[in-house]
């Protein structure tokens, strides 16, 4: 019964299907929020899901002196680390599947898709990849260091590493929200710099090198590599809604099991667009800045913010311990 | 800061699209579109034939009879107007010495033939 | 990383027209820059030629959408004042308030396009969406968003009704509070400043030596405008006046833009409200007099110049022109030299590239990597022998 059950949670409901769904619906409400916002219409409803059986039977072009077989499976790959990575994200009360240190487990898995873009503008023998695959990396090297550190004092603060059981320490004190404010803003800009979206989608800078990695793909590579960054903003968001807004907990327990799943269900739903709508915000009212800019900044501003969040956490800590 | 309180205030109010073809493009009265003839006005004269800049009119038997400046007159020539060649200048229009010719708000001309012309 | 050869262009997303540029690049700073700008060209010179005049102002329309007024008005008035006929006020103003509405509607567009090239999407909707008021306006007086047609050799063609003028004059002051918005977002956005400020820098003197006109001058501080230096049409009696910066950059480019615009606001404002009453035309002869003019008018995008020699028929003999971009475009090739990869689009979008307008035909001969141009007597003798070669097979 047991597995049975576990099955159903990873394949149905809330795993892969859902997954799929919820992605679907994200990509929907962004681009219809983006277009709201610049006073225009926006897509219907079931647009991300036409788009994505389009692509899945459009021509597959394969450029000459390509590896093929990678250009394959690599999309592939990124897509299994990203579902992956969700299933471990507290969705309707702990994660049947977690464990201690899900968390550095979940974060490595979501670096997953750059490292394929990299790889896909690397072997793509095209000029505007090969820039456009350089820029991923050097993208990656600046924001993940803060992204980690930020997504970090949290489990300095609750003392464990697992995601599942920082949601659950937020039920019995406060948000890390208000706890930490500084590393939900560092969080997120993060987040964003992960997903490639303005003001940091500079590898895939449509005026500048075209597409970047992306150009040379096609087809089913395009579509899937597409879910997979879709499937990467519901873990993320879910993610952070779990680190620092609490995940599906609510702050009393509510006694019969079913009845504080569906109440978790639906706060899950109501914190990641919350994130949502925060994050399509930032990529409406900015415009794009170049990686030299981004290296700048990162390494100014949002480094040394992050590292003074880690300092003021740790003296808490020690004051909490020693109290 | 004003582009955040824009942001936000687009997305509470109703888009500015013009939802075609549920709602209609309004079109002003001057505007240049579909090329009409007044048969009843012609005289015949060729000068919309020779102005025009894109050669698209050229000028057909017809002989009928045209009241012009109160007598009536025997006249034998028409124009006939290649609608896709023509580019909608309004030289035409411009240059008719009766107002026989004349471009109306008619935006949307489609065809099965490459000659569609205008009688 | 050794040197790259980039090829931007000629299809490329960051451009609105073909252009080639080789950007020879040493990892993201540009090295070098090799360009060719014959892709538009159309033969519109020649087929002038051919054209009496009231048949060539459609013609000579068509050289560009977005300036399209510019060189009708340029090649008009070149040919009244070599037949020597004063067009009455009344046209005067009408030409005017066509002319500052094309201005505005093309600033409105470039911001846009600016905006675009530095991913900031949402400026580029609203200001089209701004846009979209000025061309309402000039569907309603000349009947149709760009090509308007208003110009006669002698006058305009369309006289203006008071419910066009007072629908116009409503429209004026939403345009002035969203153009007053553009500017407070200029230099308050965070993006556009880091992406506009420090870009492409053009000193004076470079400016005066390469000959950049329009905007891009003007924004180093070169302070040469023709409506100003050389008045024509009513500029003499609307008040306004130049707008200069020193920056030099993109970002004084487009303060001198969104300013530009503002005083073609206030001039179509005096021209509708004090419109003379009287005539639209006048008749002009059939054929102009034998003699050569040199016609200048200043463009959205800076000095436009027609040359036109006639010969006492109703044609002309040799019609020249010099676009602004044409002008710009040395300038470009100097301000790109040690930028980054990421500033091409900003840098090219800002002298406002208008390829239409630009082409001449250059030549690369293949057998001993020569350029040159090609002349019309050089173009028979190759035509006839290509004529000839296929008649013998």
């Amino acid at each position: 019964m047991d597995i049975f059950l576990t099955l159903v949670y990873v394949f149905l409901f809330p795993g892969f299907l859902f997954l799929l769904a919820y992605a679907l619906i994200l990509e929907f409400l962004d681009r219809k929020i983006e277009a709201r916002m610049q006073h225009r219409v926006g897509p219907p409803f079931l647009q991300p899901f036409a788009d994505l059986i389009k692509m899945l039977g459009k021509e597959v072009i394969d450029p000459d002196g390509v590896d093929d077989k990678i250009f394959d499976t690599a999309p592939l790959v990124a897509l299994a680390a990203v579902m992956t990575a969700y299933l471990y994200v507290p969705l309707i009360g702990n994660s049947p599947l977690a464990f201690q240190g899900d968390l550095v487990l979940v974060l490595y898995l979501l670096t997953l898709p750059t490292i394929v873009l990299f790889l896909m503008g690397w072997m793509s023998r095209n000029i505007f990849s090969a820039v456009g695959g350089i820029r991923v990396v050097t993208q990656m090297f600046i924001y993940e260091v803060p992204f980690f550190l930020a997504l970090l004092t949290p489990a300095l603060m609750a003392g464990t590493w697992s995601i599942s059981e920082i949601a659950a320490w937020q039920q019995k004190h406060l948000w890390f929200m208000f706890l930490q404010p500084i590393g939900f803003v560092v969080a997120l800009i993060g987040l964003q710099a992960k997903l490639e979206r303005t003001p940091f989608d500079i590898p895939e800078a449509e005026t500048e090198i075209i597409a970047g990695p992306w150009t040379e793909l096609t087809g089913r590579r395009l579509a899937i590599m597409h879910l997979a960054i879709d499937i990467s903003l519901v873990a993320g968001s879910a993610l952070v809604a779990a680190l620092f807004l609490g995940g599906p907990m609510t702050p009393w327990v509510i006694v019969p099991a079913w009845l504080s799943w569906i109440v978790g269900f639906f706060l899950f739903l109501a914190k990641t667009l919350a994130v949502l709508l925060i994050l399509s915000s930032i990529k409406v009212a900015t415009g794009r800045i170049r990686i030299d800019q981004l290296n700048d900044i990162g390494w100014k501003y949002i480094a040394s913010a992050v590292l003074v969040q880690v300092a003021i956490v740790l003296v808490m800590n020690y004051f909490r311990v020693s109290a | 800061m004003s582009v955040i309180k824009e942001m936000f205030f687009n997305l509470i109010s109703k888009p500015i699209t013009i939802l075609y073809p549920k709602e209609k493009v309004p079109i002003p009265g001057a505007f240049r579109g579909r090329v009409f003839l007044i048969d009843d006005k012609c005289i015949g004269c060729s000068k919309c034939s020779l102005v025009c800049p894109a050669q698209c009119i050229s000028m057909v038997e017809a002989p009928r009879e045209v009241e012009f400046k109160g007598k009536k007159l025997a006249r034998k020539k028409k124009p006939l107007v290649k609608l896709f060649k023509c580019i909608r200048c309004g030289l035409c229009e411009r240059h008719c010495p009766t107002e026989a010719i004349y471009l109306k708000d008619e935006l949307s001309i489609s065809g099965t033939d490459r000659e569609v012309v205008m009688t | 990383m050794t040197e790259v050869i980039i090829p931007i262009g000629p299809h490329h997303p960051a451009l609105k027209e073909p252009v080639n540029f080789k950007v020879i690049a040493d990892g993201e700073k540009i090295v070098r820059l090799e360009l060719d700008i014959s892709y538009n060209h159309r033969g519109i010179e020649k087929a002038a030629e051919q054209r009496d005049f009231i048949r060539v102002l459609p013609l000579l329309e068509r050289v560009c959408g977005i300036c399209s007024h510019s060189h009708s008005t340029a090649f008009a008035k070149g040919i009244e004042e070599i037949m020597q006929v004063e067009i009455p006020p009344r046209a005067q103003y009408i030409r005017t308030i066509i002319a500052e509405l094309e201005r505005m509607h093309s600033h409105l567009l470039w911001l846009g396009v600016a905006a675009h090239e530095i991913g900031f999407n949402t400026l580029f909707m609203w200001t089209w969406r701004d846009r979209e008021a000025v061309q309402d306006t000039l569907e309603e007086m000349s009947g149709n968003r760009v090509h308007y047609g208003m110009n006669e050799v002698g006058g305009v063609r369309r006289d203006l009704t008071p419910s066009q003028v007072n629908a116009a004059l409503a429209r004026l002051p939403n345009l002035e509070e969203r153009i007053k918005k553009y500017a407070d977002m200029v230099n308050n956005q965070e993006t556009m400043l880091i992406r506009f400020r420090g870009v492409g820098k053009l000193s004076k003197q470079e400016a005066l030596k390469y000959g950049a006109v329009g905007p891009t001058a003007r924004a180093s501080g070169v302070d040469y405008d023709i409506r100003s230096d050389d008045p024509y049409i009513a500029y003499a009696e609307a008040p306004w006046k130049v707008v200069t910066d020193t920056h030099g950059d993109v970002y004084g480019r487009t303060c001198v833009r969104i300013g530009e615009l503002g005083e073609s606001l206030k001039i179509v404002r005096y021209c509708l409200e004090h419109l003379p009453e009287g005539p639209i035309r006048v008749t002009t002869p059939k054929a102009a007099p034998k003699g050569e003019i040199f016609s200048r008018y200043e463009a959205p995008r800076g000095e436009l110049a027609h040359f036109i020699r006639t010969n006492g028929t109703d044609k002309v003999e040799r019609l020249d022109i010099r676009t602004p971009t044409l002008a710009n475009w040395t300038s470009v090739a100097i301000c790109l030299v040690n930028q980054n990869l990421a500033d091409i689009p900003v840098i090219v979008a800002a002298i406002d590239p208008c390829l239409s307008c630009t082409s001449r035909i250059t030549v690369v001969n293949d057998y001993d990597r020569t350029e040159g141009v090609i002349t019309l007597d050089e173009l028979r003798i190759r035509n006839r022998a290509r004529n000839r070669r296929q008649e013998r097979c």
